[in-house]
């Protein structure tokens, strides 16, 4: 997996991370516009970056979300567990 | 008597208490990630010979 690959992965893991850490904030506290302000700046950079990769990598995940043009990408990639961070 | 105490138990066995977190400022996304929370006051690392 070259470098820009694995740093784009890296961010979408981590911003990933932030959002669900907020989602279970706001489950406890629905009303704190700060957070719920935060998180939807971070869902929305999420989705950019994941369509960014997928765009450039293929399907990040199996469940039919994600077309994956010209070949079955899922089956080319390297699976999670061979990726070393 | 409750159950603690059938049991001979003659103090509370645990008291829980949670105070109520306020959201003020977090880690940057990577950061949070290895260190298990976006929020410092939930960082809470064990460190079995640091007594």
């Amino acid at each position: 997996m070259d470098y820009d690959r694995r740093k784009l992965l890296e961010q979408i893991m981590a911003l990933e991370f932030t959002a669900l850490e907020f989602n279970l904030y706001l489950d406890t506290h629905p009303q704190d516009m700060k957070a719920l302000e935060e998180f939807n700046q971070a869902a929305r950079k999420l989705a950019q970056l994941k369509q960014e990769y997928e765009s450039r990598y293929g399907p990040l995940t199996n469940y039919g979300t994600t077309p994956s043009p010209g070949s079955w990408r899922w089956v080319e990639d390297p699976w999670p567990w061979e990726i070393t961070f | 008597m409750n159950e603690a105490q059938a049991q001979g138990f003659n103090w509370e066995l645990a008291r829980a208490y949670i105070p109520w977190q306020r959201y003020t400022e977090k880690w940057d996304p990577l950061e949070g990630l290895r260190k298990g929370t976006i929020f410092p006051e939930l960082y809470m690392p064990y460190h079995p010979t640091a007594r």
